[in-house]
Formats: C-alpha cells, sequence, structure tokens
C-alpha cells in the first residue's frame, strides 16, 4: 500500500521538526496510539489500537527506527508492527521546506505492507483508513505546533 | 440383464431428504461428544520466511487451554505427508514430489500453513489462545507469479531443489512439427485461465473419538475418502486398520478439495487425542477454508493450433504453466486432465503438449469440479473460434468439419490420462449433440436475424457452441455390500462418500430394480469404514459409475441368491421364477412364493445345516474396477447480452445437451449439470482469488470473493442424449463435474460475439465486469 | 467484561433460560447450548445464510448476533417446521419434489428465508422470487430447483 502525499504545517520548520522528534506529541496526535516510548537514540516502540472495518480494535506492538536524519529537512522511517490480528512492516520518507510565512510544507512518501487477517478482510479499506489516519494525525500535530507557538 | 428396469432412468425423489430438510440429517460439526475439546490453529501470516521462534508459554498458562503443540512435539509423527497420486509412466517426466508437514517447521510456504495446534475448553478460548502464541519469521520474498518464479534468481521454495518446477512433463501425439508445415493458417495466443476455491457451504471439520479402554478411534470426517484416511491414519499411528474407524456423515459439499488427503488437522486431532485422552473437535471457519483447504488456480498457456484453409485441424502445439502452490502431494492430475481434454471431440492427429508444474507461495492446488480440464477446453475452443474467424468459417460449422465420427470408436489418443492409461474415448456421437446444441439455442436464426435486429437497435447481444469430452468413471474400483434382510428391507452398504450427488438414492435405485422392490425400501450407507472398508472414494466423477456398478453386481449376485434357494424350496427352475412386488413367485402359479423377508429367513436356517460352499442369508458382495475411464461429452450454447459501457453480460438463454450414457436419475443428473453450472458462471466471471506480490490473500471471505447468487444463474435448458458405456454393464459414465467444464470457453466465445467488430479478444478467465470493461477499453485503441 | 449473562428466550415454542457469555454468538448458542443443529454455519461473516433463523417472525442470520441479543425474543429453527410425526410442512415437500437439495446444508437457511418471504408475499413474481432468494448462497444445485420448489410452494395453501 503507498501512501503519499502534502501536508502545510502553520509555523517554522524548526518548531515542525521538534514536534516530529517528541514521542508525548506523537502518542497524542497519531489515532489509536496507547502508549509510545522512546527507547534508544531515534528508536520507538509503542501499542497501537486500529480499526479496519470488521476487524476492530486490533492491537499492534509497534517498532519504529528513524534514519538517514538531516536536521531540519528530512528523515526516513522504518515501521514494524505486529499484532493478533496480522502485521504490517514498512517505511515512509518525509522531507520538510520551509516556504515564506513561515509554513512548513511536509511531503511524505510510504510503502507499507499489510499482512494477515486484517488484509484478507479488510483490503478495501486499508488505503482509505491509512489516508484517514494520516490525515487526523497531521491535524492534530498542526494543532498541537499552533498551540505551541 | 434379466432384471426390473422400474427405476432406471426415471425420476425418482431422494431417499435422503426428509432427514436433510427437517435438520436431522449429522453433519461433522453436529458431533457433540462428553468431555470434548475444541481444537484452533495458530496459522502463517507470511507467505514465505524461515521460523526463528515459536513462543506457546503464554498460550499454555491461558485458562482453559489444556495443551498446544509445536512441531518439536510432534517426535517421529512430523513426517512429509505421502504423494497421493503417483504420476504416470510418461516418458522423461520430471516429478519433485515435497509434500506438506503435519506443522510447518524451519520454514513456512504460504499464508495460513499450520505452525502450533491449541486444545482448549471452548473454540472461543482457544482462538484467544491462538493469538498469545508468539510468532518470529524471518520473511523471504514470496513467489507469486509463474514465470519470475522460475526465472534466475527467483527465491527458492524447496530448498533442496535448484528451481521451483514442480514437474515437467511432454506429451505427443503424431508430429505436429511436420503438421505444420502443410498448414494454411496457423492460430497462435496466450491463454490464461484462473480458478479458485471450491466454496462447500460447509468448511471442513474433524472430531475425533480415542477410546482408551477398547483402543479403539473413531473419527468423524468431511472427507470425500474415508477408507484411504482410515487406512493411512492407522499406519502412522501404528493402529490396526481394524482400530480406526472413519466416518464421513451428511457432508455439504465436496467438489475436490475434500478428497486432499492427509490435511494437518487431520492427522493431528487423532494424534493429540491418543495423548490427552479426551474427544477432540475442530471446525474449520470460513477465512481459514480460503488458505487451509486446497483449492484450484492457473495456468499460463502458449497455444497454436494449425489449420488447413477449410478449417480441418491438422495439429495443436501448446506449451503452458501449471501453479502447484507450495507443495504437490496431488501429483499432475489438474495439468495431465488440461493435456488430454484439450482434444476434445475433435479429430487431432499431431498433438504436442508441454507442461512445466511450478511451486508458489500459496495454498496447494488440487482438483476443483473439473479438476484442470476447464483449462484445456478453453484453450482448443477459442483456438477453433480464432481459426473460424480467420477463415471466415462459422463457428459451428468448423467445429462439424473437425469431429470424431461416430464409427471411430473406441479411439485411441495414445497420450496418457490421469489414471495412468491411454486415453481412450469409449464411445460417443458427437454430431448430433452438437446440431441438437445448435438447434435448441437456435443459433443459424439468431446469427441472421436476431443478433443484426438488436444491433441495429444498438443493443449488442452474442451467441456462443463450445463442445468438450470428458474422462469419467476411473478405477480402480469400489465394492458394495447388499443384504435382504428378514424385514424384507434391503440394505445396501458401499465405500464412497456422498456429498449430496443422490447416492442414497441412485444405488437403491439400481438394487431396487436387480430385486424387484421398492426403493424406498432400500436403506444404502456410505462413507462408514464400520460398514465396508474396500475402497477409494468419491472424485472425478466416478461415484454412480463405479460403485454404482458394484451395487448393480452385489444386487445381482443376491437376485441369483434368491432364484437358486426359491427354486429349490419350490421345485421349479429359476427360469420360472420372477422378482417383483418384494417377492419371489412362479411366473405361472403367482401365489406360490416367498415375500424376500421370509425367505431371507429360510437362508438362515435355525435348525440344520449350511451346506459347504454356500453363505447363510441374502447377502454377498461385489467389487467392480473398470479397466478404464468411460468418456461423457457435450455441449453448452449461451446468449448473452453485454453492455458495451458498463460491461455487464446478463446471460439470455443457457443450454446444455449432455451425453453421460445409462441415465439412473434425470432429475438428479440435471441438479449436477445446473450445480456445475453454476460453478461454471462463477469461474467465468465471478470468483478469483486475489494475491499481492508477497503472497497475502487480499479476499479470504465471501464479501470479496464473489460466489454467484440466485440472479447471477440464468435458467438451464438441459437435453440428454446417451451413448452408454461398453466398460460397465448398466453402460453409465460420469457427469459430477460435466457442468462447469466449457463455460468459461462459452463465456468468452459468447461475449466476444457479442462485441464482434470492436476488435475484442478474450483470452483469459475470469471476466468480471472490471476485467471485461479493461477489454474493451483497450481495444479501443 | 466476562461475566455471564442471564438470558430469557422461546424457540420453537420451548421456553430456556441459559447464562451464556456476552461474546457467544446466536448461532453457536442455538447449535451448542440447546443441540439444535439444523441451523448451520456457512461462513460467520453474514453473507452465505445457512444460519438463517426466524427473530420474531423477521428472517435473520444468527452468526452475526449475539445470544444476548435473543434475551426476551421468540426464535424458530428449522426443527419448528415439519410436523410432530416428522410430516414435511408443503414448502420442505415442495423442496423434496423439485429436488430443491443436494447436500443439504445451505437447505435450512433457504427453508427459513422462504419461510418468512412467502408469508408476506405468498404470490410473488418470479423477479422477487429470484431477488428473495439470492440472499442465500447454494454451492450445489445453481439455485434453479430450489427456485421450482418455492413457486411451488407459493401456490399450495398455506399450512
Amino acid at each position: 500500500m503507498i501512501l503519499s502525499g502534502t501536508f502545510t504545517f502553520e509555523g517554522p520548520r524548526s518548531r515542525v521538526w521538534e514536534i516530529l522528534q517528541d514521542p508525548a506529541v506523537l502518542a497524542k496526535a497519531l489515532p489509536g496510539t496507547k502508549t509510545l516510548t522512546k527507547v534508544g537514540e531515534d528508536k520507538y516502540q509503542g501499542v497501537m489500537k486500529v480499526s479496519v472495518g470488521p476487524v476492530n480494535a486490533a492491537e499492534f506492538a509497534m517498532s519504529v527506527e528513524l534514519k538517514d536524519k538531516v536536521e531540519p529537512e528530512k528523515f526516513s522511517l522504518v515501521i514494524d508492527g505486529k499484532g493478533g490480528v496480522g502485521f504490517t512492516k514498512g517505511t515512509a520518507s518525509i522531507a520538510l521546506e520551509e516556504q515564506p510565512g513561515p509554513v512548513t510544507v511536509m511531503t511524505y512518501t510510504s510503502d507499507v505492507q499489510v499482512g494477515g487477517k486484517i488484509a484478507a478482510v479488510g483490503q478495501r479499506l486499508l488505503e482509505s483508513v491509512g489516508k484517514m489516519m494520516t490525515r487526523q494525525a497531521l491535524d492534530a500535530l498542526n494543532k498541537e505546533l499552533k498551540s505551541r507557538l | 440383464m434379466p432384471a426390473e428396469h422400474r427405476y432406471l432412468s426415471a425420476r425418482v425423489a431422494r431417499n435422503e431428504d426428509a432427514r436433510l430438510l427437517t435438520g436431522r440429517a449429522l453433519f461433522v460439526d453436529d458431533v457433540q461428544l462428553p468431555g470434548m475439546l475444541h481444537v484452533a490453529f495458530v496459522r502463517s501470516e507470511h507467505a514465505h520466511g524461515r521460523i526463528t521462534n515459536v513462543d506457546v508459554s503464554a498460550a499454555k498458562r491461558h485458562t482453559g487451554v489444556h495443551a498446544v503443540y509445536t512441531a518439536a512435539d510432534l517426535g517421529s509423527f512430523q513426517k512429509p505427508g505421502p504423494v497421493l497420486v503417483t504420476p504416470p509412466p510418461i516418458p522423461n517426466l520430471i516429478f519433485n514430489g515435497c509434500t506438506q508437514l503435519p506443522l510447518a517447521q524451519d520454514k513456512v510456504r504460504h499464508v495460513g500453513e499450520a505452525i502450533a495446534m491449541v486444545v482448549a475448553d471452548s473454540r472461543y478460548v482457544a482462538e484467544d489462545a491462538v493469538r498469545e502464541v508468539v510468532v518470529d519469521i524471518d520473511p523471504i520474498d514470496a513467489v507469486v507469479d509463474l514465470e519470475k518464479g522460475l526465472a534466475a534468481g527467483a527465491p527458492l521454495i524447496h530448498e533442496h531443489l535448484e528451481s521451483n518446477v514442480a514437474a515437467h512433463v511432454v506429451q505427443r501425439k503424431g508430429n505436429y512439427v511436420s503438421a505444420r508445415t502443410k498448414a494454411d493458417t496457423i492460430v497462435k495466443r496466450r491463454f490464461l485461465y484462473d480458478r479458485g476455491v471450491s466454496a462447500p457451504i460447509e468448511n471442513r471439520a474433524v472430531v475425533v473419538e480415542w477410546n482408551d479402554r477398547s483402543e479403539e478411534m473413531t473419527i468423524w470426517d468431511t472427507t470425500q475418502a474415508p477408507i484411504p484416511i482410515r487406512n493411512g491414519l492407522a499406519r502412522m499411528l501404528g493402529l490396526l486398520e481394524s482400530q480406526v474407524n472413519v466416518i464421513a456423515p451428511f457432508v455439504g459439499g465436496g467438489f475436490g478439495p475434500k478428497i486432499m488427503m492427509f490435511y494437518p488437522e487431520e492427522l493431528l486431532l487423532p494424534w493429540a487425542a491418543m495423548r490427552l485422552k479426551r474427544p477432540l473437535k475442530w471446525t474449520e471457519d470460513r477465512q481459514e477454508n480460503f488458505y487451509a483447504t486446497t483449492q484450484e488456480r492457473g495456468q499460463v498457456h502458449d497455444a497454436e493450433m494449425a489449420l488447413t484453409r477449410d478449417g480441418r485441424i491438422l495439429g495443436v502445439h501448446d506449451v503452458f504453466l501449471f501453479d502447484t502452490g507450495a507443495y504437490d502431494p496431488y501429483g499432475l492430475t489438474i495439468p495431465i486432465n488440461s493435456q488430454c481434454t484439450l482434444l476434445g471431440p475433435y479429430d487431432i492427429a499431431n498433438y504436442e503438449s508441454e507442461f512445466t508444474a511450478v511451486f508458489t507461495n500459496k495454498t496447494i492446488v488440487t482438483p476443483v469440479r473439473g479438476a484442470g480440464r476447464q483449462h484445456g477446453v478453453f484453450v482448443s475452443e477459442r483456438l477453433l473460434d480464432l481459426a473460424a474467424r480467420e477463415l471466415g468459417i462459422d463457428r459451428v460449422e468448423i467445429r462439424k468439419r473437425n469431429l470424431i465420427g461416430p464409427d471411430k470408436f473406441p479411439v485411441n489418443h495414445e497420450i496418457m490420462f490421469q489414471d495412468s492409461a491411454p486415453l481412450i474415448y469409449d464411445s460417443g456421437n458427437y454430431l448430433p449433440t452438437l446440431e441438437q446444441a445448435a438447434d435448441i439455442i437456435g443459433y443459424e436464426t439468431f446469427i441472421r436475424q436476431e443478433q443484426p435486429a438488436r444491433r441495429a437497435e444498438g443493443r449488442y447481444l452474442g451467441v456462443g457452441v463450445v463442445c468438450y469430452v470428458e474422462g469419467t468413471g476411473i478405477g480402480p474400483y469400489e465394492g458394495a455390500r447388499v443384504t435382504i434382510e428378514p424385514s424384507g428391507k434391503v440394505r445396501c452398504a458401499t465405500g464412497v462418500g456422498t456429498q449430496g450427488q443422490g447416492h442414497f438414492t441412485v444405488f437403491a435405485q439400481l438394487v431396487a430394480d436387480a430385486l424387484g422392490v421398492d426403493v424406498e425400501g432400500v436403506k444404502v450407507v456410505t462413507g462408514d469404514t464400520r460398514e465396508f472398508h474396500w475402497g477409494t472414494g468419491t472424485f472425478a466423477s466416478r461415484g454412480a459409475v463405479v460403485a454404482g456398478s458394484a451395487c448393480h453386481a452385489a444386487a445381482m449376485a443376491v437376485r441369483e441368491k434368491v432364484l437358486i434357494l426359491a427354486a429349490s424350496l419350490l421345485s421349479v427352475t429359476k427360469e420360472d421364477l420372477e422378482l417383483s412386488g418384494g417377492r419371489v413367485y412362479v411366473k405361472s402359479a403367482p401365489e406360490r412364493g416367498f415375500s424376500l423377508g421370509e425367505l431371507s429367513g429360510k437362508a438362515n436356517p435355525l435348525r440344520g445345516a449350511v451346506r459347504p460352499g454356500t453363505e447363510p442369508g441374502l447377502e454377498s458382495t461385489a467389487y467392480f474396477g473398470p479397466d478404464r475411464g468411460s468418456t461423457a461429452s457435450g455441449v453448452h450454447a449461451m446468449v448473452v447480452e453485454v453492455d458495451p459501457e458498463t460491461a455487464m453480460v446478463e446471460i439470455k438463454r443457457y443450454v446444455v445437451v449432455h451425453d453421460c450414457g445409462t441415465i439412473i436419475n434425470p432429475m438428479l443428473v440435471e441438479g449436477q449439470i445446473h450445480g456445475g453450472v453454476a460453478h461454471g458462471i462463477g469461474n467465468a466471471f465471478y470468483e478469483q482469488l486475489v494475491y499481492d506480490e508477497q503472497g497475502q490473500l487480499l479476499n479470504a471471505s465471501f464479501m470479496d470473493y464473489l460466489m454467484p447468487t440466485a440472479t447471477d444463474v440464468p435458467p438451464i435448458e438441459t437435453a440428454h442424449r446417451e451413448t452408454p458405456s461398453p466398460y460397465n454393464p448398466v453402460g453409465l459414465k460420469g457427469v459430477g463435474e460435466a457442468g462447469c467444464i466449457p463455460t468459461g470457453a462459452l463465456f468468452a466465445q459468447a461475449v466476444e460475439d457479442a462485441l464482434a467488430g470492436s476488435g475484442v479478444e478474450i483470452t483469459e478467465i475470469p471476466l468480471s465486469p472490471n476485467r471485461l470493461f479493461e477489454i474493451i477499453e483497450a481495444a479501443k485503441t | 467484561m466476562s461475566g455471564r449473562i442471564a438470558i430469557n428466550l422461546t424457540v420453537n415454542g420451548v421456553r430456556h433460560e441459559r447464562e451464556v457469555e456476552p461474546r457467544l454468538l446466536l448461532s453457536d448458542f442455538i447449535r451448542q447450548e440447546l443441540g439444535l443443529t439444523g441451523t448451520h454455519v456457512g461462513c460467520e461473516h453474514g453473507v452465505c445464510g445457512a444460519c438463517t433463523i426466524l427473530f420474531d417472525g423477521e428472517a435473520v442470520r444468527a452468526c452475526i448476533m449475539l445470544a444476548v441479543q435473543a434475551d426476551g425474543h421468540e426464535l424458530q429453527t428449522v426443527e419448528s417446521l415439519a410436523g410432530p410425526a416428522g410430516e414435511l410442512n408443503p414448502l420442505q415437500a415442495a423442496f423434496r419434489q423439485t429436488h430443491g437439495l443436494q447436500c443439504g446444508f445451505c437447505t435450512p437457511g433457504f427453508l427459513m428465508t422462504l419461510t418468512a418471504f412467502l408469508r408476506d408475499h405468498p404470490q410473488p413474481s418470479d423477479e422477487a422470487l429470484r431477488d428473495a432468494l439470492s440472499s442465500n448462497l447454494c454451492r450445489c444445485t445453481g439455485y434453479h430447483n430450489i427456485f421450482e420448489a418455492a413457486k411451488l410452494a407459493s401456490r399450495a395453501p398455506l399450512p
């Protein structure tokens, strides 16, 4: 499943970069996140609860690693999630560009593979759920950003 | 054959219906035993990978869990399953037999492969515990596409092999290379033919009871082959065959995959039951069925046909790839069927067919209704249609010019059939069948008048007519025991299983005719190894032919005993006697005679001796094993309307003219044809298993795997013809698979005809509105 | 929440009182708790219709309902159709006559769907009847003879 797009944050790039590295902020913003803790340099672990179609409140143990960081321009992510109804593995790359305002335009591309029960019955919905979760997360992050300015 | 023919070819209502209609019929999941525990399986979520760890500790601690087993617990029981069908002795055949283990160990090779077994108080608790088993798998890239799977550098599914080649087979007849040089036209295309799951409404289930005190095991299994299951399991468990009883009670549809044997679940439940000393039950849920029950999938054909300018086939050359899935326990039955069925009812003197079977990281492929015949029929019928268009010859006419004449039988095609004997057509009469089908569908009038008239209105109607020949009724053998009881009722026991074909009625009809009794008075027992334990099973359209012939033979032997005993008691000769209305009596003096029940009492004396060379009672066991299979044939015709904007296809008429030899019960034959056609419509237009590049099945439910419903299947017009088989006394041929064999080819022809002039060429199945739409759009450019 | 819940319901005219887990499916309750195995389970996601029963007279899929939802309600299963000595009712007899069943696994679901449908539409058009039948899956018969059975029953006098 390929998810890509752009999003405009209403704030300077350095502040956007800050939030994106803060597990406490990410935990609140990402829909369904129960816990998210930093366990090492650029390594995070957490538990997420996701609903896709008939599969309700499926829990995934997630591990996320940040790579290729070029502060404050870009970084990439390696994602690994495992749960009772399936697994997910993927990568994402994030690029940030500051523009007059100041606003920050984020460009993201991700390629996520989903397997197990959740893929077998939720297939038609995976992409739309993925887009929706991404949208909700980015909106929540933007809100947090604005509150800090 | 001296007996009555009261029931042969009669539309008799079924003996078994009352139990089924009232919900009393026992299916495996209905079995409830005291102290029974329930099983659920941990299954691989990856299509290909190395198992690095399986942690069952949390699952074992879960309340209500009695045991959790992994491969490590199985000891010597962990052995690859047998190759069930040895490939036929074809010269230079390559076959790499790689079969499944009861529980995956070291590697997983398809999504759904069983890794661990949980036994708990209820299925609910067992599934809770399944979620607590932690399985770590290092994924390997999956092999999903057949050509990519053969390419250099493709991941190896079975690492002791050098490639993913499961088999390579070439069969030849005549000399195609030389025949080709004489051709006026050569038609060559690539064809794709996909299939899907068998999807019986009842999923698989196994219940096992090990009686530790009597040391006997009873297994209820939704299998199509209870006797081989009993024999194999007894051997694997170190028991006598007679210590194991397998019962296939009422089974809710088989269609092929329920004859795959030694599924992991069938092996593991008996093994565990002996250790836990508790009855165990496992019932598959529908999602599991998509992964854990075998299925049929696709073939890729590059085929060409060489013809003269008046449409006579000089020869066919076909090279194809066959998807066998992660393991190949069923040998090469399907692709060999494809090779053989391609020849159809046509006189094809030169034929070269070559296939490579390829391992893929998907569920094991074994026969599903049709068993590879669809693929062969699609190739030859499409090539003929394309040749007809190129040569400017009518489609029905080109077929007529190539049909084998009725005086040519038996026809020896020389190549090997699935039963390891040369492909020989025993009997048939193809031209009248084709003419009748064309006549019923109104072919001439349609293409000359109706079609052009509708086109002028902007409506796109098309007609299709396709032919096929189907090998049925193969050996090795079946047996039956017929007993006349003192009540006068008759018991007939045979070893095959029944999954809705009406055995309780058709076998009763044969027995009732032989003994002159009412069909309701014959109680048929099938699928219970306690009752009958010699035979193979229900598959390859052979039930009525082989088991039916055995029932007939046993009944005729009992008839002989009746005549001998009655003649002796009445002081007449056998020729003076008649069997009718449940009595045996002197023809010229009907009041002198006995009811059969009375006679059976006399045959079992309380005093006096039973003379050497005779047996007490009126009972006989007989076996029937044909030398080879008999060939049924038929023609399907269809009128469709296609909406060129939405690509929706509506079937206006569907006609089947069919020859399955002597018919025992026309109502049941029609039922088999209706069901087969519905399955074929599903295959042609709705059903497809969709896998992603990592071998994940994306539509493992009826929400997304589309099954035809009552609004998708039109009323079907059927007509019967009979060319009896010389291989059995009643002249029977099989009919179970006929309905679904030519349907894909028929859809392609009719839809192409509806869209004639648009450049649309259909060389793949399934179509589905989506795919057809794409094809239509592509033809516009 | 895993405590058991008391439910009271009537099935085929017989009152039952049981304590069940909240997550117990109605289909499993009928088959396992009550031993009424005539209702069959084909898919557990509400598509095939083999588990169709009447719930306060309406055709529903027992596999996607919970037993606790049946508390205080009246259920009818296939076992309620035949007479006391097992005599087939007109709908069942019609199925036998037209060979509207082969393996019989989907049949109880069709019988219950049709019991409700024919009660509410005693003389349906062919189109309406086919449409009603499309809610249940059958893999054996191709639906032709099921349709004929329903037509035959629709012309018969109601029991």
